[in-house]
């Protein structure tokens, strides 16, 4: 999926009804009406396979058989699956279940990798990888033909072999030398549409001739139009907008299947024989003994946490994935990016020093970071200190008159004389608290350490000013922690000072005193998890974990206290881009929690150890890899996700009647 | 007794920020000071395992953060407790003023079976400050204060030097072993009950 069409069709009124709907239910009802709509004139099936299923269980007798096409529409290709209708193999799968399964038309711009499976007994099968991580359940080739469908993908888009696995064919792989020079050849937008030049596509290779045949075959035998392929509406009919439907309902069970199925299905295949047809009595008989180990799993799920998640040897710090299998099919963010330089900088300005293209550069900076040297002034942008059409002189103008603006706030506190503050309680407290903590923070490293450090006297003269700036919010544990890195980045005073307010625009509800915005915050990191891992979200649910307070401080500070000090500069800056989400952080929060949760539940962890279990991977979680599984789950989430964070939650902008915070009549500090 | 299973004590320390609390329990568990202890955030604990009278227990420690703004997800925390220590910085009048809301609030939280006799052990932590000559909350305040809430024990402490911090434990444990519920002690073999209330009474000069 391409990220900028998101953003695209969620400005979309057509778009944000029909995802309203699809979040109730996945039979859209105008899934019908739309594949009998014609297919559009240019349209050509390359490709087409019958028999080719899917076992939406685990059961081998449970498939959806179903028609496999490729089809070429300009210069861009485009994967459909849709199940027969009305002869399914087993009762007990509705047409519900057919339509979500159904692939209704997938560009290959969309998809990441194809994997193929030939095994020795047993059916041929693929799993479709997309660039967003997901994968599409295993296609099972009953009737062959995995070969001419790698070979006719070949022969219309840029598919190379992966070095690591020789049977991963990699799509649009941008890493890869060849296809790296390609897209660089291509306008950005015509990349989105997938398919490299011309030029490239004719390249022999020796399955192409092979079968030419075959591929005439298909091509005369097709017909039945039975997909839509309605490009002309390709805002509203886009099929990233069917994605973030249809594999949100998919995504559990996707996992359940990478995990289950494969394995599963092909011991059955060996029990069973050749297991085309079984009788059916005899796979009814089957189906009910492994039902019933199915549902004493599912009632007790520590036992499945074997299955699940073989639990990491005690001597690794950060233990492997526990759910390789699910890392492998379907958590593929994409790979991150070199962080932006100085060079590709320049290149975001306009001659007076306006950022052209916002968007773009937000995007640049989700992927990559910043640059050390940069950040100074590219945080500035993302923080909103700086607005993104200012010109180099307009924003020297702020500077001035922001730091005059500065030092007048400053001077209401450093005017007050030591009589005056003897009867001014509220302000000695404030101080007196302040005092502490900045001696408490980050004082390893070198740019605040040893006594007297002149710059942990600025934390301190900023915190005081913004206690004086935000008198209603005041200070509270956690803002000197969320100051420090500005601090270190911006390096002057009054630019931090201004940074850090920005930021407590957004954050500021984390330190409310009602903590409200803590709490929505991890209500929606509940309702997130049910969404996106419900064995976890029913593990925690039982064992008293609901209220999520072990993530409070990941939330509080944004993660501060988690990585290392350099890590933590980048995680910020790709969060404070909200390119996906502005909720980002809460994925990032599930992403961790899913790389643990073998541990957590193999362990039977209770609430107090897995409090300290959290506590203690301080220093000890990898950020690259959180951020890609962050970035699959944002998008597998998609609107549903996002339907689940009530308005207002921080980082999101408050909603206006809630903006001022609330004076009440105790002791604040 | 060796068939009763459950020898975890469940201890809460609390107070206002800054007054020592992170360090009183890593100088206890670790035998360390360092001041370079960040603010707590949320909530953690630290265990240490202990004998007593040929039991051994293990003592949970949980270690809260003092503002006052996260008091509310003291609940999570402060639930199942079989003793409070409240603390405060002999050389800060607030947070000793301070003492009673939290105590409060703790009763309120937690909301143990018996508030009345619930155990709770009072410190003064930073005795070592500028030699003693910044204090501002005398030791004969404190045990007044600590008379009137029903005789709760008072230890002054010092985090930093180590000082008293271990005897002060000890009579938290002690004061928390007292508090383990009335089934658990069914079997009267090596726990004298009668003994131990007669030493919460006396203040727990152990
Ligand atoms: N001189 C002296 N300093 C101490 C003593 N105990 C703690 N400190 C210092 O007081 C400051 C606060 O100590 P912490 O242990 O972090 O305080 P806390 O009660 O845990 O504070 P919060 O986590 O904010 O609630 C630190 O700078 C410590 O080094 C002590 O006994 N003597
Ligand atoms: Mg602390």
């Amino acid at each position: 999926m391409h990220e900028t069409d998101i953003h695209d069709l969620s400005d979309d009124a057509d778009y944000a009804a029909a995802s309203k709907q699809g979040s109730s239910s996945v039979t859209r009802s105008d899934s019908s009406k739309r594949s009998s709509s014609s297919e559009p004139e240019d349209a050509q099936i390359v490709y087409l396979k019958d028999n080719v299923s899917i076992h939406p269980t685990q059961y081998a007798t449970e498939r959806i058989g179903g028609r496999l096409k490729l089809i070429k529409q300009g210069s861009s290709l485009v994967m459909t699956w849709i199940p027969y209708k009305g002869q399914s193999s087993n009762p007990r799968l509705s047409e519900k279940d057919k339509n979500l399964y159904t692939i209704r038309a997938v560009p290959f711009s969309d998809i990441q990798s194809i994997r193929r499976h030939i095994p020795t007994i047993g059916w041929q099968y693929v799993i479709v990888v997309l660039s967003s991580g997901l994968a599409f359940p295993p296609l099972y080739f009953y009737s062959g033909g995995v070969r001419e469908f790698l070979a006719t993908i070949k022969q219309h888009v840029v598919i190379v072999r992966s070095s690591e696995d020789a049977n991963v064919f990699l799509v649009n792989n941008f890493q890869d030398p060849l296809q790296r020079t390609l897209s660089s050849l291509e306008l950005p937008r015509s990349l989105a549409n997938g398919t490299p030049s011309s030029s490239f596509r004719g390249s022999p290779s020796p399955s192409d001739n092979n079968n030419q045949e075959t591929q005439l075959d298909t091509v005369n035998t097709s017909g039945s139009g039975q997909q839509n392929n309605n490009r002309q509406r390709q805002k509203t009919q886009d099929p990233a907008r069917d994605l973030s439907i249809q594999v949100l309902e998919k995504f559990s069970l996707v996992t359940r299947f990478a995990r289950e199925t494969t394995s599963q299905l092909f011991r059955d295949s060996l029990v069973d024989g050749q297991g085309q047809s079984q009788s059916q009595s005899q796979g009814q008989g089957q189906n009910e003994r492994r039902r019933n180990n199915w549902a004493s799993k599912d009632h007790k799920p520590l036992e499945m946490a074997p299955i699940d998640a073989p639990i990491a040897p005690k001597d690794v710090p950060v233990p492997s994935d526990p759910l390789e299998f699910d890392k492998l099919s379907l958590v593929w963010g994409k790979p991150r990016q070199h962080p932006l330089g100085v060079e590709e900088w320049s290149n975001f300005l306009d001659y007076e020093g306006r950022i052209m293209d916002p968007d773009a550069l937000k995007k640049r900076i989700f992927y990559g970071g910043v640059e050390h040297n940069l950040r100074k002034e590219v945080w500035a942008f993302l923080l909103g200190y700086y607005s993104y059409d200012s010109t180099y002189a307009e924003r020297e103008y702020v500077v001035s008159v922001k730091t005059s603006e500065y030092m007048t706030i400053k001077n209401q506190w450093q005017s007050i004389s030591p009589e005056q503050a003897k009867r001014f309680t509220k302000f000695r407290e404030r101080k007196g608290l302040i005092e502490k903590d900045v001696v408490r923070t980050d004082r390893s490293l070198s740019f605040y350490e040893g006594d007297d450090n002149p710059n942990v006297r600025l934390l301190h003269d900023i915190l005081l000013t913004y206690s004086f700036y935000n008198f209603d919010l005041g200070y509270c544990q956690g803002m000197s922690d969320l100051l420090s890195p500005i601090l270190f980045i911006m390096k002057d005073e009054s630019e931090a000072f201004w940074c850090f307010v920005s930021l407590m625009e957004r954050l500021g509800p984390n330190f409310n005193r009602d903590q409200n915005g803590m709490h929505s915050q991890l209500f929606a990191l509940s309702k997130l998890v049910e969404l996106l891992d419900s064995p976890l979200h029913n593990y925690f649910k039982q064992n008293d974990c609901l209220n999520y307070f072990f993530c409070f401080r990941w939330i509080l500070i944004q993660f501060k206290r988690e990585f290392e000090y350099d890590k933590t500069l980048r995680l910020w800056e790709v969060l404070w881009t909200h390119y996906l989400s502005e909720h980002l952080h809460l994925y990032v929060c599930i992403a961790i929690l899913k790389r643990q949760r073998g541990k957590i539940m193999g362990e039977e962890m209770d609430f107090d150890t897995l409090l300290k279990f959290i506590n203690e991977l301080s220093g000890q979680i990898e950020l690259d890899p959180i951020l890609r599984d962050a970035e699959a789950l944002c998008v597998c989430a998609g609107e549903n996700g996002a339907g689940l964070i009530p308005p207002g939650t921080p980082p999101a902008l408050p909603i206006p009647e809630a903006s001022m915070y609330q004076q009440q009549d105790d002791e604040v500090l | 007794m060796a068939s009763r299973r459950r020898m975890l004590l469940k201890v809460i320390i609390l107070g206002d920020s800054g007054v020592g609390k992170t360090s009183l329990m890593n100088q206890y568990v670790n035998r360390k000071f360092s001041n370079q202890y960040k603010a707590t955030i949320g909530a953690d604990f630290l265990t240490k395992e202990i004998q007593f009278e040929d039991r051994l227990f293990t003592l949970q420690i949980w270690d809260t953060a003092g503002q006052e703004r996260f008091q509310s997800l003291g609940v999570a925390f402060y639930r199942g407790a079989d003793c409070c220590v409240l603390v405060h910085d002999v050389n800060v009048k607030k947070s000793f003023d301070s003492l009673n809301n939290w105590r409060e609030e703790f009763l309120i939280q937690a909301s143990p079976s018996d508030p009345e006799n619930f155990p709770f052990v009072v410190l003064g932590n930073k005795i070592d400050v500028d030699g003693g000559n910044s204090r501002v909350v005398s030791e004969k305040k404190a045990k007044a204060w600590c008379a009137s809430k029903g005789n709760i024990p008072y230890f002054e402490t010092s985090a930093k030097e180590g000082f008293n911090v271990e005897a002060a434990f000890e009579c938290i444990a002690k004061n928390a072993l007292k508090n383990e519920p009335e089934e658990e002690m069914y079997i009267p073999d090596t726990i004298d009950v009668a003994r131990a209330r007669q030493q919460k009474s006396s203040g727990c000069e152990c």
